[in-house]
């Protein structure tokens, strides 16, 4: 609970209409798109740095807990207040300040939905590739936080990769510039990158600029089919083996083609093991010849048909069922965790052998999807969460899912962060050194410790 | 009252959050209570007894358009606009409505009260009479005019022709026979043109949607009963509507509020067969050997209940494309909610303007003269939000009428 005159302070620095604190507020900022609830004391909507910073000030010098927020689509907790205190949502700092076509950069608020960021810079033909699924829901924000990855990484990168500076407010209310508009600097340590991916547990992004690169003529998407799920998996290795750079190379079981078909009617082939999605992008001589190059090759790795799209609409369309996949899912069981394990993509197929074992030998019906092309796999768990028994059966093979991942050179978590999700794992991947370089790291940022509290740093098992 | 299946219901949001973007009233308001996902949260801890209904989450419920976006959006699934029809209905009954809604039930489900609360306002500044826009361009809306009749009061309740072709009931609505009776002769004179007799029923109501819209479905069945006598008729070919609220209301709400409160709804499916938009009838007739030229440029916005209500997108516009000289402009989101939708106007003024305010720059973005649209609360929030340019709003079924030739 806040205390009144603390309440007053904060009231006076963003009023009462973007102060919430009644119940019903607190409750729906509880959530994010995983399975944990944590209600805050307060919720703060912020509409400009200035009153970011005020806020800091008062939370610093009162020791509040503070925990940024987007739109709350990420997989882990990341955005809740898990230790009680602000939540700080920056939805309503949704303007996009620049865009420079002459140096293809862009300066945006936190609060820019990444979609409606990707369609504007598109009209000046220009392109912002990293596209997580969540990508018309989710803020830059909170994708530059949690360094999000998504469809086109396996061509493009992942946020990371786009990100050239950053305004930002740290904990003690000081605002703090980082890295610059221009594509080279090698200024001291990068800051930019280090709270890029820290899970807002560094710093508050207040603004973010990112590089642009030039919008690719056109795009083909291809539909592969497969009849055995083995055949798809080994497809995605062989491809990436010959060097062939698609844009997006997205792998699907039955489970989720029936979900998908069932949501968007488009005439999906139902019976069909597995869908390999892939996009094909550039000039359009290149991608007419690269579109027939992978067709040929699905082929003679065991696809029976391979569907071209001949509209930049059907284009659309299938994407528009790809990003619904996590929402479509519901449809079978009403809670789905998704894990989000990567491995080296020549595994992907002897990984989803081994994701289909777990579920069995654990009775958890697992749909698979992954980002194939780098390796990045996306098992949905489907339960109850309501089901105490299921939830335990579940638990068990997310564990063993992650000795697996570990067993051979992955990563505990491809694109979704850490969050309190898999904070029990992290051991098992960084070591101890790591582990205290970086809460002293955080240490540094935050010596009160109340930005994000809670986070991965802080899970003790 | 709620039902099993829509209590689990709940259960379908896995809070994706692909319902925020699209909806009018988050995409300006951004704080997550006013989201379909954080209302469905709401619900949820209602249901499962984590919450007690109250004023505040009352006025979120209710900071809504009902336009259904939400629900065409789910991947899920979730029937999130049933859901919070529902609660509308719970609220108000446990908790008192509020005076205009208490009011509103009043006048709606009595033949003769709402009639005479018109007659007694319409020289007044109030309420209704923000009915005319301001910029007065609402298609002929003659009822604020001294001396004017409704429009049942002005056509006969049969409307013969000469070796007709088939014969269709006419539900008028409330606001085409109050507000809007150029709309109700255009539909008249048009279909009669194509070889349709035309019976405007003697006795209809309200067709009940603003009860439902505020909550007061129990108050509403009697309308749901009066109209299903009147209208359910074996010897017509159809019922026609020129409200694509009235529309929807006849065509899928009846059914399934009946079902919902666990009444029998079989009366309600057999009338929903026969209803069609005057739209969806024109659509079959022979009425494009009768136009002739009218030059201009027109842009057609989707009402929420005639588009993703009733799946009707493409036979207004195609009539619309029968005139000859006319040209057919598309906005920006023509199927994007006015917000003039469930009474937000009233509910919330500045929210509703601020949505119309979007609507009315991609209308004006198309250079159209003209913007036609099926629905009379989008005519009038449309024309509300329209500064002193002339841009005219009107029913596509008035444009047609106008476009008629002479025999």
């Amino acid at each position: 609970m806040l205390s009144p005159d603390v309440l007053q302070k904060l009231i006076s620095i963003v009023g009462p209409e973007r102060c919430k604190t009644s119940r019903e507020d607190l409750l729906t900022y509880a959530y994010d798109a995983y399975v944990r609830e944590f209600l805050p004391d307060a919720v703060l909507l912020p509409k400009s740095t200035a009153e970011v910073a005020e806020i800091m000030k008062v939370a610093s010098t009162r020791n509040l807990f503070v925990t940024p927020r987007g739109s709350g689509s990420g997989l882990g907790a990341g955005s809740l207040a898990k230790q009680g205190g602000i939540v700080l949502s920056f939805s309503m700092m949704n303007r996009i300040v620049e865009i420079n076509t002459a140096n293809r950069y862009a300066v945006v608020e936190p609060g820019v939905v990444i979609g409606e960021f990707q369609r504007a810079v598109e009209k000046l033909n220009l392109f912002y590739p990293p596209d997580p699924g969540s990508a018309n829901v989710a803020t830059m924000g909170g994708s530059v936080v949690m360094n999000a990855g998504g469809m086109r990484g396996v061509k493009y990168g992942v946020t990371r990769d786009y990100v050239l500076g950053l305004e930002v407010v740290l904990p003690s209310g000081e605002v703090m510039k980082t890295g610059t508009v221009t594509a080279k600097d090698v200024t001291g340590y990068d800051l930019t990158r280090l709270i890029c991916g820290s899970e807002g547990t560094l710093a508050l992004v207040t603004k973010v600029i990112v590089r642009l690169l030039p919008k690719p003529k056109t795009k083909r998407t291809l539909q592969a089919i497969y009849n055995n799920l083995d055949d798809a998996g080994n497809t995605v290795a062989r491809i990436i083996e010959a060097g062939i750079i698609p844009a997006t190379l997205e792998l699907m079981d039955q489970t989720i083609i029936k979900a998908l078909e069932d949501f968007a009617h488009l005439g999906l082939p139902l019976d069909a093991a597995a869908v390999l999605l892939i996009d094909v992008d550039g000039e359009p001589e290149t991608v007419e010849k690269q579109a027939a190059v992978v067709a040929e090759f699905c082929k003679s790795q065991g696809a029976r048909d391979v569907r071209v799209s001949q509209s930049e609409k059907e284009n659309e369309q299938l994407w528009v069922a790809r990003r619904a996949a996590f929402g479509a899912i519901a449809r079978v069981r009403p809670t789905c965790i998704i894990e989000d394990a990567t491995v080296p993509v020549s595994l992907l197929a002897s990984a989803i052998k081994k994701i289909l074992e777990v579920g069995e030998r654990n009775r958890v019906q697992i749909a698979v999807l992954a980002h194939a092309g780098d390796g990045n796999l996306h098992p949905f768990f489907l339960c109850d969460q309501r089901d105490k028994e299921e939830m335990a059966r579940v638990e068990r093979a997310m564990d063993e899912l992650v000795d697996y991942a570990m067993s051979v050179g992955g990563t505990l978590s491809g694109e979704h962060g850490i969050g309190i999700a898999k904070a029990k794992y992290l051991p098992r991947q960084l070591s101890p050194a790591s582990l205290n370089l970086m809460r002293g790291i955080k240490k540094t940022f935050d010596p009160q410790g109340i930005l994000n509290p809670g986070s991965f740093l802080e899970h003790r098992a | 009252m709620i039902t099993k299946e829509l209590k689990e219901e709940v259960y379908k949001c896995i809070k994706c959050g692909l319902c925020l973007t699209p909806c009018p009233v988050y995409n300006l308001l951004r704080f997550e209570g006013a989201s379909p996902r954080g209302r469905v949260q709401l619900i949820k801890k209602i249901l499962e007894g984590k919450m007690e209904l109250s004023e505040h989450f009352q006025s979120l419920l209710f900071t809504c358009l009902l336009c259904e976006t939400c629900t065409a959006n789910c991947p899920s699934g979730l029937k999130t606009d049933r859901l919070m029809k529902i609660m509308r209905s719970e609220i108000q009954e446990r908790l008192r409505p509020d005076w205009p809604k208490g009011m509103l039930g009043n006048l709606l489900r009595d033949k003769r009260r709402l009639p005479f609360f018109l007659f007694c306002e319409r020289t007044r500044e109030n309420l209704f009479s923000s009915q005319e826009g301001k910029s007065g361009p609402l298609g002929d809306s003659e009822f604020f005019r001294p001396g004017s009749k409704a429009l049942r009061q002005q056509v006969p309740e049969v409307n013969p022709v000469p070796e007709p072709k088939g014969k269709v009931l006419y539900f008028t609505g409330c606001a085409t026979n109050y507000f809007f009776p150029n709309v109700g002769k255009s539909v008249i004179k048009v279909l009669n043109r194509v070889g349709m007799e035309v019976i405007l029923p003697r006795g209809q109501m309200c067709c009940g949607l603003p009860l439902f819209q505020a909550g007061g479905r129990k108050k509403a069945l009697k309308n749901i009963r009066e109209n299903l006598k009147l209208f359910n008729r074996k010897d017509v070919d159809a019922v026609v509507v020129d409200c694509a609220a009235c529309g929807a209301a006849l065509k899928k709400e009846y059914a399934l509020i009946l079902e919902e409160m666990g009444e029998d709804a079989k009366p309600a499916k057999e009338l929903a067969g026969k209803v069609m938009d005057i739209s969806q009838i024109l659509a079959r007739s022979d009425l494009g050997k009768w136009l002739k030229p009218v030059p201009g440029r027109v842009t057609y916005h989707d009402p929420c209940h005639l588009g993703r209500s009733q799946g009707v997108r493409e036979e207004p516009r195609n009539l619309l494309r029968r005139i000859p000289g006319l040209e057919l402009v598309e906005m920006a989101g023509a199927d994007t909610c006015c917000g003039g939708g469930a009474a937000l106007p009233w509910e919330h003024p500045d929210v509703a303007a601020g949505i119309g305010r979007n609507k009315v720059q991609s209308i004006r973005e198309t250079r159209a003269t003209v913007v036609a649209s099926g629905c009379p609360w989008c005519r009038r929030q449309i024309g509300e939000n329209l500064d002193e340019e002339q841009i005219r709003v009107v029913h596509p079924v008035e444009i047609l009428a106008e476009a008629l030739n002479e025999k």
